[in-house]
């Protein structure tokens, strides 16, 4: 076998993270190979042609997180965008409803027919919200610091951080500090007394998280999905347009892309990777592997346990996965009708929520906890052909249901037993404020957590590539011992994590990608 | 007109962390009187005889934070306190088997592996883990906490040690305190041990006083926190005190008594009196009006800010803050007065066993179901029990050959969904008896007499608001320079010459008398006098 490295970098998976760091260190005349398993490049960022003439986003549906660092990457294939007046609109069964608009003077005046407290308090709540959720995304952009090793640089910028975060004023840190650990039903109880504005933001605090919103940590979530601020920002043709338009700028560097090429093992010896071995038993050299699957498939699967310290392998096996989301998608004939909604469309074009109150999401969470998909569930539901027409034939619709919670491990079945029971649970739920969708319906496709392993390759079905819990973040995502994206201690060199799985975290930042490239280009 | 000081200082509320503050400040030479609003010292901290001859430990069971700087400085073993040790921990299966931990380490192995052999091996370095766990965090417990927010240069010291101070404990103890800090207990323990009841017993740890599960984050750090006794002692060394709790209350007021402290009892406080923004004296409620140098409030946030002095005096900020405090209660109090001993029908006869703690607690999702009711305001059905047996170690609790039984329970939500407790507390106090008899078939015929106390009856009798153990939960946004309140975490009040000592500071609940001493030490300071 010839010593000659063939690239200096391979990343593995082509989701969007994957896309940035090929993207950026192709930039830096790196010599770049993209290996993806599936036809398709965009892991969980990608827009599917799932039933003909329908077009989906499967993964992450819609760019509100992507942040200005990030776009800034595109130069002539940059994805273009539409903002939503309307970011949330929860309907309930006596047929009022909940909107939250973009303008917080808006949402106060509607919320004001339910309660006048809440519609005071909303505007402090806006505040503290995109205040804090700022203070987050500037953590978010930042590799965390590790206990082992700290480039000078680094710690300017933590300090640098921590100095704003005291500008913020004695009141408002105590308060971000305050808050961050909390349960977002502490949070939201403490701001608001309607349970529908309350069950409504339960929604966002339990993304990506298999916890109740009393659960610590969901205050955590809640800010997180702020981090782009209060918007609600669709991609145009589907949120597929930004990793194909990443593709495209990473090849015009000479970046190479390979679909269709699963890969079976991490080659690393003498502590050091040099590449990768396809499931066709070819072999690829590199002098770095960048990893968009998940840690436990890049370092449990890929790598294997033998090239791991016992300690950080038994911390592997204990990372915690907890897959509980589920989606369906509809191909509809027509646009469904919220009786809270008759006449007032528009109000649909953001994300639409069902979760009337703190208890009704904590109850769905309750039977997760049991292994038991949620009787009554939480659905986040978009219908993204209301905005952008080309998603969906002339007149019909294509409407994407995020299911909470759906336990990756059930107790008492499987899901290929259950999957078409959880499609007609999502029908039914929906059809109690929408009664007009069980007659649009003309198909629709179920991903069960299973189906999101075996499909899309996130172990344990985990669409964060590792639960999202405050034990999970900062210098402990994805394991304690980890220095920025790469493992410490007698880890094999030059393996990075570029997916969710390392910091931030989960959703269509394309932080990751961008900042494992840039450990890479720096420890090369 | 200010009428002339009687006292240096009044403590407001005899608990253990008021008597305990008290005594230092009488240490330090003031001139303290405590006041007590029922007729016996001790708040939480108590024993009575609420059925002949038989004493209880009426609300607080064991003892095992007590930190040993004060037991030493205010001579509490001269003064009567005799620690009894509460060696072993027995959990009954309904299955008919029981894991049984103990002070014999081959016992507790033996009895472990017969669920798995690797937990049992797995124990021993919990054990250890632990023990250092709780070292680390120790320093913690003896410092003021600083405020993150200034810039004043004590402060930045202050957090510079407290940043030295983790970083000397080394990168795996950073790593497993973290994880404390934010995780479940049940993950917590699930990263050591498979044997699901064991997970259970010990992840309880992490529940009792606080309305989280075992799959809560943020019940690791209480499992952490009833640790702390641990250090100075042999590992599990929770224990009693002779004559119960109320042994330590009594202690500590009788080493007060001696260093000058003046200790009343039924004299209830209306209110704090205060003079152009500052604490000059207190309203008992029969009118009668005591004047002092300083003011010292040992009960919960809710009274010390919204009841005792006037909301205007205080920063809205800081009364929304306390208003919003989380101290609802969530566990309740059985104590039963026994014929004779009830028999374990997994371990029948009255061996060691006996002698220590009896967890009712067969499973995490056992435990978890408990808590799913009490989150919708109804109390456990099938609750997750921790009974010991005064008696059986401490023979003067009860007549010969009678004995009493402490049972703490969880849950039951101050709060109900339905109801009241007043028409719901003999229906808990039943399945609670009914529970225990699944594992005691024997127990119901014993039974002479039924305390049943819910958060509730807490507050009614004993003051504290929400009937929260630890005068407010023990979660990460209501710890450290959190609690009670960001900015007033320093023991002292907005008022000038009021301060604050109970378990709503911190280091928090817990028969620790550190809130106590903590706050005696700043005090003293403003007195331009330092802790003896």
């Amino acid at each position: 076998m010839g010593t000659q490295q063939m690239y200096d970098a391979i990343i593995i998976g082509g989701g969007h993270n994957g896309l940035v760091s090929a993207l950026v260190l192709a930039r830096a005349g790196r010599r770049v190979l993209v290996l993806e398993r599936r036809a398709q490049l965009g892991g969980a960022a990608s827009t599917e042609e799932l039933i003909p003439g329908f077009r989906f986003n499967t993964g992450a549906p819609n760019a509100n997180l992507l942040p200005p660092d990030v776009f800034s990457l595109f130069r002539k294939h940059p994805p273009s965008f539409m903002q939503s007046e309307v970011m949330s609109f929860a309907p309930q069964l006596d047929e009022s409803a909940v909107t939250i608009w973009r303008s917080t003077e808006r949402t106060a005046m509607e919320l004001a027919t339910h309660s006048a407290n809440d519609a005071r308090s909303y505007w402090e709540y806006a505040r503290q919200l995109e205040r804090f959720a700022g203070v987050l995304a500037k953590m978010a952009q930042l590799r965390p610091p590790s206990l082992t090793e700290n480039p000078a640089r680094l710690l300017l910028a933590w300090a640098r951080l921590a100095l704003d975060l005291r500008r913020l004023g004695g009141r408002d840190m105590m308060d971000f500090m305050r808050v961050l650990p909390m349960g977002a039903a502490t949070w939201l109880n403490e701001h608001f007394e309607s349970d529908a504005i309350k069950g409504l933001y339960a929604a966002y605090a339990t993304t990506g998280v298999m916890q109740g919103p009393r659960a610590s940590g969901t205050a955590f979530m809640l800010l997180y999905q702020h981090m782009g601020g209060l918007q609600q920002r669709a991609v145009v043709g589907g949120v597929g347009a930004v990793s194909a338009g990443l593709a495209a700028e990473a090849q015009e560097h000479g970046t190479e892309i390979r679909t269709g090429s699963g890969v079976a093992r991490i080659l690393a010896s003498n502590g050091r990777v040099h590449g990768v071995e396809l499931e066709n038993g070819e072999q690829l050299t590199s002098r770095q592997v960048l990893s968009n699957a998940d840690p436990h498939t890049t370092y449990l699967k890929l790598l294997g346990p033998a090239q791991l310290e016992p300690r950080s392998y038994r911390r592997m096996r204990s990372l915690k996965l907890r897959g509980s989301t589920a989606t369906v998608h509809f191909a509809l004939s027509g646009a469904p009708q919220f009786l809270a909604a008759i006449g007032q469309p528009e109000r649909l074009q953001g994300d639409i929520i069902i979760s009337p109150s703190l208890d009704y999401a904590e109850q769905a969470y309750d039977d997760a906890k049991h292994g038991r998909l949620s009787a009554k569930p939480v659905l986040i539901a978009r219908i993204p052909s209301l905005l952008d027409s080309t998603l969906a034939p002339a007149r019909k619709h294509t409407l994407s249901v995020t299911v909470r919670y759906a336990p990756y491990a059930l107790a008492e079945s499987d899901w290929d037993a259950e999957r078409e029971r959880l499609g007609d649970l999502v029908m039914d739920t929906l059809a109690e404020y929408a009664p007009n969708l069980n007659t649009l319906v003309e198909q629709r496709h179920i991903l069960t957590p299973l189906d999101y392993e075996r499909d899309y390759g996130l172990a344990g079905g985990s669409e964060m590539h590792g639960q999202m819990g405050l034990d999970q973040l900062l210098l402990q995502r994805p394991i304690s011992g980890s220095v920025g994206h790469r493992l410490g201690g007698h880890a094999p060199q030059g393996l990075y994590i570029c997916g969710a799985g390392g910091h931030p975290g989960g959703g269509l930042t394309g932080l990751p990608g961008l900042l494992a490239a840039q450990q890479a280009l720096a420890e090369q | 007109m200010a009428k002339q000081a009687q006292y240096d200082a009044i403590v407001i509320g005899g608990g253990h962390n008021g008597l305990v503050n008290a005594a230092y400040l009488s240490r330090a030479g003031l001139k303290t009187l405590v006041l007590e609003q029922r007729h016996v010292l001790g708040g939480a901290t108590v024993s009575e005889e609420i059925y002949p001859g038989f004493k209880f430990s009426v609300f607080s069971y064991v003892v095992s934070l007590m930190r040993p700087e004060i037991i030493r400085e205010l001579q509490l073993v001269r003064h009567g306190l005799t620690m009894l040790p509460l060696e072993s921990t027995i959990t009954p299966l309904p299955d008919g088997r029981y894991i049984y931990r103990g002070p014999d380490s081959a016992a507790t192995f033996r009895s472990i592996s017969q669920f798995s052999t690797r937990d049992a091996e797995a124990y021993r370095e919990y054990s250890y883990a632990m023990y250092h766990m709780a070292k680390a965090v120790k320093y913690i417990l003896g410092i003021r906490p600083p405020d993150p927010t200034s810039f004043h240069p004590r402060e930045l010291m202050a957090l510079l040690k407290l940043g030295k101070h983790f970083l000397s404990l080394g990168e795996e103890n950073i790593y497993t305190l973290a994880k404390l800090m934010t995780m479940s207990s049940a993950d917590f323990l699930e990263e050591w041990f498979e044997t699901d009841p064991l997970i259970a017993t010990l992840s309880a740890s992490g529940i009792i006083g606080t309305f989280l599960g075992p799959r809560s984050p943020g019940s690791a750090y209480v499992l952490l926190h009833h640790y702390m006794g641990e250090i100075d002692g042999v590992f599990r060394a929770w224990g009693f005190a002779r004559g119960g709790t109320g042994g330590v209350a009594e202690a500590i007021a009788s080493s007060a008594r001696a260093l000058g402290a003046e200790l009343r009892t039924e004299a209830r406080v209306a209110h704090v009196i205060t003079r152009n923004g500052r604490a000059v004296g207190v309203a008992l409620e029969n009118g009668e009006e005591i004047y002092a140098k300083r003011i010292i409030s040992s009960l919960d946030p809710k009274l010390t800010f919204l009841k005792l002095v006037d909301q205007n005096e205080l920063p809205s900020d800081l009364v929304q803050r306390v208003s919003k405090f989380d101290s609802y209660g969530s566990s309740g109090k059985v104590n039963l007065a026994l014929d004779g001993m009830p028999e374990l029908s997994c371990l029948p006869g009255y061996g060691e066993h006996m002698r220590g703690a009896i967890s009712i607690s067969p499973s995490v999702n056992y435990i978890e179901r408990a808590y799913d009711e009490a989150k919708y305001g109804r109390f456990a059905k099938k609750p997750y029990i921790d009974i010991i047996l005064p008696s059986a170690i401490d023979p003067g609790m009860a007549p010969p050959g009678k004995h009493v039984m402490s049972c703490f329970v969880q849950y039951a939500p101050y709060q109900l969904a339905e109801g009241d407790w007043n028409s719901q507390r003999e229906a808990f106090g039943d399945a609670v008896v009914n529970t225990l008899s699944e594992y005691m078939p024997n127990l119901k015929n014993m039974i002479l007499h039924r305390q049943v106390l819910s958060p509730w009856d807490i507050e009614q009798t004993i003051g504290m608001s929400g009937g929260n153990i630890f005068q407010g939960e023990l979660s990460l946004s209501q710890l450290f320079f959190l609690r009670p309140a960001p900015g007033w975490a320093q023991y002292r009040t907005p008022i000038a010459n009021y301060y604050q000592c109970g378990s709503g500071t911190h280091p928090g609940g817990g028969i620790t008398g550190a809130p106590g001493r903590l706050a005696a030490i700043e005090i003293l300071k403003d007195a331009g006098k330092v802790l003896q």
